[in-house]
């Protein structure tokens, strides 16, 4: 497990290189590499397929422009997360929510684990887009990106503390908003 | 409802772009990278090789030129600070005048306040003796 780790961050420090030096099919496997997580903090943050493929496309394009001042891979992991989560947030100031949705927009179904509940699940998203930009960001970058507290605070500059109750209060605001959508849907039916 | 963090971790789990998302990306950035396009190198200015060469062929006249720049300047820095000098003394003396001015003022105003003060008590003490005069009187007659 180890071993692959250690291979795996060899690879990307290859393509880093190669990058650096302005090797195009480099830049594509680091852009492979990560973008499932750029696309899906932007994805989880906007409830957009296409908003968030754009602002993804964007940091990719911001990364080409800024890649000298990358020093690592995991420098890489940390720059994009860091530039990602802005970017949502000037975006979801820019729009006041938009929220018609073409059907190929849609989200993808997902692959449910056995235990889990779909209905639940696409609740859950829905919750989470009601909340704050910043208390999402930290929900996403917690549940999404399994960072610690320390470290969603070096991503989103913010005190630590303030990211601990931060995200307190996000799960008791999406446990209190899923809780009033279940009674939403109980009074439509009777 | 309730949720665990597992219910949570699974719902906020990462999607996939696509198919093409990273074609599509190479494409704008190829896309960008074409926009900015290379500094062409500016055309040589015309240099001025004669007048250079005037100079080049007579040192002496550069030097005396050099010469009589460089005294130019020290002699604008030399009057320039003594304006400096001068413009910080008048300065200066103004300022010590408006002091004075002002100390001149203030002693003047606590001679009146000393003055009103005593013509007060001078005022208060006539009244004292005035209404001690009857007292005094009767006392004497008792005696």
């Amino acid at each position: 497990m180890e071993q692959t780790a250690a291979f795996e961050d060899d690879r990307l420090n290859l393509a880093l290189n190669r990058a650096l030096t302005g090797d195009a099919q480099a830049f594509a496997d680091l852009v492979r590499e990560h973008q499932g997580m750029v696309f899906s903090i932007a994805y989880h943050f906007l409830q957009d397929r296409s908003l968030a493929e754009d602002l993804a496309q964007e940091v990719f394009l911001e990364l080409f422009q800024s890649i000298d001042r990358i020093q690592s891979p995991a420098h890489l992991t940390y720059w994009l997360r860091r530039v990602t989560a802005n970017r949502c947030i000037d975006q979801g100031r820019k729009k006041h929510r938009r929220r018609e949705m073409a059907l190929e927009e849609a989200p993808e179904p997902m692959v449910a684990s056995a235990h889990a509940d779909p209905m639940l699940l696409e609740r859950l998203q829905q919750s989470l887009a009601t909340l704050p930009e910043r208390q999402r960001l930290v929900v996403i970058m917690r549940f999404q990106e399994g960072l610690g507290p320390a470290e969603i605070a070096e991503v989103l500059e913010m005190p630590v503390n303030t990211v601990k109750s931060t995200l307190h209060r996000s799960l008791a605001d999406l446990r209190k908003g899923l809780t009033r959508k279940i009674r939403e849907v109980r009074y439509a039916f009777f | 409802m309730h949720f665990s963090e597992d219910d949570l971790r699974e719902a906020l789990k990462r999607k996939d772009p696509g198919e093409g998302f990273t074609q599509r990306t190479m494409a704008r950035v190829n896309q960008a990278k074409s926009k900015t396009k290379p500094v062409l190198a500016r055309p040589e200015k015309k240099s001025n090789g004669a007048f250079m060469g005037w100079w080049m062929h007579r040192p002496a006249w550069a030097m005396a030129v050099v010469a009589v720049l460089l005294l130019a300047f020290g002699i604008a820095g030399y009057q320039y600070s003594e304006y400096r000098h001068a413009e910080e003394m008048r300065m200066a003396r103004v300022k010590q005048q408006q002091l004075q001015q002002e100390a001149e003022r203030a002693r003047d105003q606590a001679i009146m306040a000393l003055e009103i003060a005593r013509a007060k008590m001078n005022h208060v003490l006539r009244h004292a003796q005035l209404q001690a005069e009857p007292n005094d009187k009767i006392r004497r007659e008792r005696l």
